[in-house]
């Protein structure tokens, strides 16, 4: 099996291991963190009355929360885009999801699907178990817990929605759920999301023939076009299309290959107020890095759109460049544009297929 | 534009890397490309890239690679990749047999999606794992045989034949596009500096059409 190269690299128990706050193994000095463990006393201070006032607005349990929403959404969002507090963010992004209303709807359905239903999609999940989030702790120990409820979490949406099944990316999803909630949670979550709870569904990221990977890279391409004008012909210029650098973001949420910090950020946001912060944190890195990108050749283009210098990644520089960015109204137009022209295209080829005999 | 003297070479080759989800493309691209073998590596999502520029046959030869997502829904993506390639890297994984039957699949959606006179090696990967081979290298060698495609068994992870692989792909692509500018009238050389290579184009049209029912 090929798990068994993954054994000589378990996590050794006799050995500590260093990890940084969020359980990611430490390779070498890693500058943020260091930064962020010389907190001074009154940065704890204010971390602490910012916790309280998270609790106060939640509610025991989360009973708080819906009335608080209602009554002041601005508040919610704007303490949103501050960043949830760690500690809370697995019950907050429950809440915000709508998942915790699914769970409740549906008691014992997750269980169901783990112990009794068979997936079509098991291989394929336990191949890709050992290579998802392979630097976090929770998820290096084979057979360990953490794989287990990875893999019960795939495979449960791939029987849950058969069409979808399980797709190379969501492994990343489940994982960053995983570390902030139970499997049953997370199983939830994942229904909330790419069947639409709050905001529109996003199954299509993951549905045969990727439709909504095409229209957004599509939405993004023009986006780019449209907000960075001179970029965009650069990239046209040397033939650099988002399909070469964008689809993991939209396809794991920024949880790929972003640094996780900054990916857990994205994501309280992205809950709350949908996938146009994929699109807006995609502009802001390019817009951050725009001068030095419109200067590279195709190939250090590609490395720089892969490999964002540390200081375009912090979260509390991107984000706020990001939240500046307007796209509502283009993504409207440009939806609309993609589904006209995808439907000439099929017109086209049904047109085709006519004329042959 | 000028170029720095490290960046020079005579062709630009593009190859993509294709083949079942799992198998090792990754590796053998990280191997070729930076002698790195990754063992906590994360599954491919979308398309990856990497360049590295060496000597075949006494020319400077930049080999373009672009490795692929190997999950079957992810070609809505990575076919797009397939043109303008000159060279196809067809991976399966010697311990699992269903990672070789999928190899006629594989050449099906290169006969649909690539030009037609792309050059396909068909590489066995992770030779290593000896007790665990599933696939015989004479059952592998005929198929390449019968199907028209050169062939070699790998371990990116022991780095035993990645560098061979790559030559001889390479090589191949260089001597048909040698052999192609001498009948055409043109010097080879002509190529040079290009963003792309433009060999692909004259019987792209004549691609057969595919027996798709």
């Amino acid at each position: 099996m090929e798990n068994k190269r993954v054994d000589d690299h378990e996590i050794q128990t006799t050995v500590p291991v260093r990890v940084d706050r969020f359980g990611f193994v430490k390779h070498e000095q890693n500058p943020p963190e260091a930064l962020m463990s010389s907190k001074s006393a009154s940065e704890y201070e204010r971390e602490e009355r910012r916790i309280r006032k998270w609790r106060k607005m939640i509610g025991v349990g989360g009973s708080d929360w819906k009335h608080y929403v209602r009554r002041k959404p601005h508040v919610v969002k704007r303490r949103i885009r501050k960043g949830i507090p760690d500690c809370l963010r697995g019950l907050v992004w429950q809440l915000i999801s709508g998942s915790r209303d699914l769970l409740l709807m549906n008691p014992g359905v997750y269980e169901q699907l783990v112990i009794y239903e068979t997936s079509a999609s098991e291989l394929d999940i336990i191949r890709d178990i050992s290579r998802t989030f392979p630097s976090h702790v929770f998820f290096q120990q084979r057979h360990g817990p953490g794989q287990r409820s990875l893999y019960n979490v795939l495979k449960a949406y791939s029987v849950f929605d058969r069409d979808v099944g399980y797709v190379q990316g969501m492994g990343f999803i489940a994982g960053l759920l995983l570390l902030y909630m139970s499997e049953e949670d997370a199983f939830w979550l994942l229904v909330a999301l790419l069947k639409g709870a709050v905001h529109s569904p996003m199954e299509g990221l993951y549905l045969a023939g990727l439709p909504l990977v095409q229209q957004y890279l599509f939405q993004f391409d023009h986006l780019v076009k449209e907000q960075l004008p001179k970029l965009g012909e650069h990239f046209a210029q040397e033939m650099i299309n988002p399909s070469m650098y964008a689809s993991q973001w939209f396809i794991t949420v920024f949880s790929y290959s972003f640094p996780f910090h900054l990916a857990i950020r994205i994501w309280d946001v992205f809950l709350y107020e949908g996938v146009k912060i994929v699109f807006k944190v995609g502009l802001a890195l390019l817009k951050y890095c725009h001068d030095d990108l419109v200067k590279l050749p195709f190939e250090k283009l590609i490395h720089g759109l892969r490999n964002f210098p540390e200081d375009a990644l912090n979260p509390d520089v991107l984000l706020p460049l990001a939240y500046s960015i307007k796209v509502s109204k283009s993504l409207e137009d440009l939806k609309q544009e993609y589904e006209k022209q995808t439907a000439k295209t099929v017109e086209g080829l049904v047109k085709q297929e006519k004329q042959q005999p | 534009m000028a170029r720095r003297p490290d960046e020079e070479y005579d062709y630009l080759f593009k190859v993509v890397l294709i083949g079942d989800s799992g198998v090792g493309k990754s590796n053998l691209l990280s191997r070729f490309t930076r002698n790195e073998f990754c063992l906590e590596s994360k599954s491919t999502i979308g398309v990856e890239f990497a360049t590295r520029t060496l000597q075949v046959e006494g020319r400077t030869i930049k080999a373009q690679i672009w490795d692929t997502a190997g999950q079957e829904r992810y070609r809505a993506i990575t076919s797009a990749y397939y043109r303008g390639a000159l060279g196809a890297l067809l991976v399966y994984d010697v311990t699992k047999p269903t990672t070789f039957d999928n190899v006629s699949r594989w050449l099906k959606e290169l006969r649909d999606h690539a030009d037609s006179n792309i050059v396909i090696m068909l590489i066995g990967n992770k030779t290593d794992l000896k007790h665990l081979r599933a696939v015989a290298t004479e059952d592998a060698q005929s198929f390449a045989e019968k199907e028209g495609l050169s062939f070699i068994e790998t371990s990116a992870l022991e780095a035993t034949n990645v560098e061979k692989a790559f030559q001889t792909i390479l090589g191949e692509i260089y001597r048909i596009i040698s052999k192609k500018s001498l009948s055409s009238g043109e010097p080879a050389a002509n190529i040079k500096e290009g963003q792309t290579l433009v060999v692909e184009a004259e019987d792209t049209n004549a691609k057969k059409p595919c027996c798709s029912s």
